[in-house]
């Protein structure tokens, strides 16, 4: 009996709880400023992660940045993955809202300046998916002014400005290790069948013209492993400390990279005979590449002030 | 035509049998027939003859079927079918679906579990309403699982086979049994259900028998069902945590079911750190279909299980006479205990790859080679790799081919020493067997020759294996 009123009472107090909940945030938001021009928000959108460690390295760490970069601004968070979100809310009954839940939101809370900024690699399919939600806020004049912002390889590849390669390029030396003779990195993108899987081979172009001892290729597009492995031969390196270059070191960096998995990255690459490290971080950890996100955001909200 | 007829009469039985049971299925007095089976809902099934067209709507029951030998009856299996890789092939039937495409199919038995009949009473309802065979069957508790194989012989007509089955079945588990009696102290282990809540077991679930089988002590003994004749029992956080010094080993379920978190995720939830298994890294995944399903796999799941504690008793390499030279099989046996890598057990997932090996396609490694779980296990991880579709299980190992084994296990590094190894262009990895020397984890003879083509010894191998470790 005592069980049964348990079952009632907790949702109970649950209910309570979420509803106490809501208003504390109803209540921050009563210290913004009233409704009106200056109700700003950002919303960092990223793919999210279901490993609670990779999330508070990679994507808070960046999310923070941005936070406390622009103090005027409400600093949100969306993932763009149903499965990931579902995840969270029944593992760890952690919420996250997805971009067009989290927009509704800050409309209906009366924001009139949203930059969307999201943390991708590559303006790929989740990009179109993201920019597809941004439109329609945008065509239902939702906010005064909505914005979304560019992923780290955000220029277009069919214009002749590749300044988001070589600052990339830059922040990716942050994270190489001292290489000798013989040494060399691999980066593992995620790759994709999207027109913008050029970016992958745009990188590998920069990261020559750097003369950085590194090359990329990736899981799904290409450059394929086949590929990386003849770039290797042709190098005659022997050694390869294997990255991911996504946001997040998480199944694809942990199985397909660095598994004990007969198609892993690292066991295709030992069956040559390299020996193979990896390391097991992911872009977001790396403070070169959090404040590329945060210089993509304020070229975002630039635009928004035009 | 034959068959017509006879599907009517069946039907006209079953009419009469089923409306026999109507009010009180237990109690009612079945109409005569040649084979009668209660069902785990109380209802008694009449056949006239062993079921020939089967449809089988759970995993479970499907991987029985065929280690029951009924590949050419099984007409239809379930929508999440992983093994054996032949069950894959099956068209598959989902009880979310429309009836009528079973129905097409014309079963003579249609095999289901309480949960199906709990989520989707109408879809049964249809199905025995066109005077179906359908038959509920799920063992809860481990000690009916003998029940409920000999449930599944008697509609098939495969008694003998399952009597047989169920002898190997049980020697498998009693020499486990046999080897964990005498170790002591035994590990205690807190076993994790469901990441959701961090659930555990009952006491009398199939895991909690294995774990006790493979000479575990559950930690979480006390732990009730979440509801009436679930294998799921809460836990959680607080009563984890005030059990934090009693638990050696932490084991989560993984799989599609019910599943428990990574050893990574595990080690990193808040306060967790004061468990002992995690400061002294002993957390596992452990496949839900190996321990948790009522199939003969479950021998599987409790040798998985033993290992995982005791691996020096477990993953030790010894029956074989350290002079005989060393097999595929056995290097594949070596290297799997030598990784103490958990033994593969394939998801649907995997049967959706384009590349590599697919499980089980090794056509001189049956189902049921003694080596079978090894040299799988050892292939999925990448340490062996077969020419084709053949594994060559029996033939010797060379010096060449353990080099380049033994260069997977390890992470080598380059080292300053140089080595001149005057054979190096008979070696069909060069720069694999330059490193192997350089760590002398393999040595040169006299002549400073490698002798690639040479076989080695399952001594020479232990050695090498040991060398390994040291580094």
């Amino acid at each position: 009996m005592k069980k049964i009123a348990l079952y009632f009472l907790v949702p109970l107090l649950v209910g309570l709880l979420l509803t106490g909940c809501g208003s504390t945030a109803t209540n921050d938001q009563a210290k913004e400023p009233p409704a009106s021009q200056d109700k700003k928000a950002i919303l960092v959108v990223s793919f999210g992660t279901s490993y609670p460690d990779a999330r508070k390295a990679c994507i808070e760490s960046t999310e923070n940045k941005i936070k406390d970069t622009f103090k005027d601004y409400q600093t949100r968070r969306a993932f763009t993955s149903d499965i990931i979100i579902k995840k969270l809310a029944d593992r760890d009954k952690l919420m996250v809202d997805d971009p067009e839940q989290a927009l509704t939101k800050l409309q209906q809370e009366g924001y009139k300046q949203v930059v969307v900024q999201p943390l991708h690699i590559i303006p790929g399919k989740e990009f179109d998916d993201l920019k597809a939600v941004v439109d329609k806020f945008a065509a239902d004049k939702a906010f005064d002014k909505l914005v979304l912002g560019r992923p780290l390889l955000g220029y277009q590849i069919d214009s002749n400005n590749t300044k988001d390669f070589d600052v990339a390029v830059d922040a990716l030396k942050k994270q190489l290790p001292a290489l000798q003779e013989k040494q060399i990195v691999v980066f593992m993108g995620h790759g994709t069948e999207h027109q913008s899987n050029t970016a992958y081979q745009m990188m590998n172009d920069t990261i020559k013209q750097a003369n950085l001892p590194a090359i990329v290729g990736t899981v799904e597009g290409s450059p394929t492993l086949d590929e990386v492995k003849a770039s290797l031969a042709q190098l005659q390196v022997q050694d390869v400390t294997l990255m991911p270059l996504m946001l997040v070191a998480g199944d694809h960096a942990n199985n397909d990279m660095a598994g004990d998995e007969e198609d892993s990255w690292k066991t295709q690459l030992k069956k040559e005979g390299y020996t193979v490290t990896p390391y097991l971080h992911g872009l977001g950890e790396n403070e070169a590449i959090q404040a590329i996100f945060v210089q993509h955001t304020q070229d975002a909200i630039d635009q928004l002030n035009k | 035509m034959i068959r017509k007829i006879i599907v009517l009469m069946f039907s006209l039985l079953l009419a009469l049998a089923l409306a026999g049971c109507g009010s009180s299925p237990t109690t009612s007095a079945p109409q005569e027939g040649k084979i009668q089976v209660v069902d785990d809902l109380g209802k008694t099934i009449v056949l006239q003859q062993p079921a020939k067209r089967i449809i089988s709507l759970y995993s479970a029951h499907t991987e029985n079927l065929f280690d029951l030998g009924l590949e050419q009856e099984i007409i239809g299996v379930s929508s999440k079918e992983t093994y054996p890789p032949a069950s894959v092939k099956k068209p598959a039937f989902d009880y979310n679906g429309d009836p009528e495409k079973i129905l097409a199919q014309q079963p003579d038995l249609v095999l289901i579990r309480p949960f199906i009949q709990k989520s989707k009473p109408d879809f049964v309802k249809a199905l025995e309403n066109a005077n179906i065979n359908v038959v509920c069957l799920y063992p809860e508790n481990f000690s009916r699982f003998d029940d409920y194989i000999r449930k599944l012989a008697l509609l098939t007509g495969k008694e003998t086979v399952a009597e047989e089955k169920l002898k190997q079945f049980h020697q498998q588990l009693d020499e486990i049994q046999q080897e964990t009696a005498n170790i002591s102290p035994k590990k205690r282990v807190f076993f994790e259900s469901t990441e959701t809540e961090y659930r555990t077991i009952t006491p009398d679930s199939i895991p909690a028998n294995l774990l006790q089988l493979a000479g575990g002590i559950n930690v979480a003994a006390d732990a009730k069902a979440v509801s009436k004749e679930s294998s799921i029992a809460s836990y959680g956080v607080e009563k984890i945590l005030a059990r934090a010094a009693e638990i050696d080993v932490y084991i989560a379920q993984s799989g599609a079911m019910n599943a428990g978190g990574s050893p990574a995720s595990i080690k990193i939830r808040p306060a967790f750190n004061e468990i002992k298994a995690v400061q002294e890294n002993q957390i596992y995944n452990v496949d839900e279909k190996l321990v948790s399903s009522p199939t003969f796999r479950l021998a599987l799941g409790a040798k998985q299980l033993a290992r995982m504690l005791y691996p020096e008793a477990f993953d030790k390499f010894t029956q074989l006479p350290q002079q005989t030279t060393l097999s595929r099989q056995e290097l594949a046996e070596m290297v799997v205990k030598y990784k103490h890598k958990e033994f593969f057990s394939p998801t649907s997932k995997h049967y959706n790859r384009t590349s590599g090996h697919l499980y089980g396609s090794f056509v001189d490694v049956a189902l049921d080679h003694p080596a079978f779980n090894y040299i799988e296990t050892a292939v999925q991880a990448g340490y062996l790799e077969g020419a084709g579709n053949k594994f060559e299980p029996d033939r010797a190992v060379t010096r060449d081919e353990l080099s380049q084994v033994l260069f997977l296990l390890a992470d080598l590094k380059d080292t300053a020493t140089d080595v001149t190894i005057k054979d190096i262009s008979l070696c069909e990895k060069p720069r694999i067997v330059e490193l192997i020397v350089k760590n002398q984890v393999l040595t040169l003879d006299q002549q400073k020759q490698f002798n690639p083509s040479t076989t080695v010894s399952v001594q020479e191998a232990l050695a090498a294996l040991n060398r390994l470790q040291q580094l």
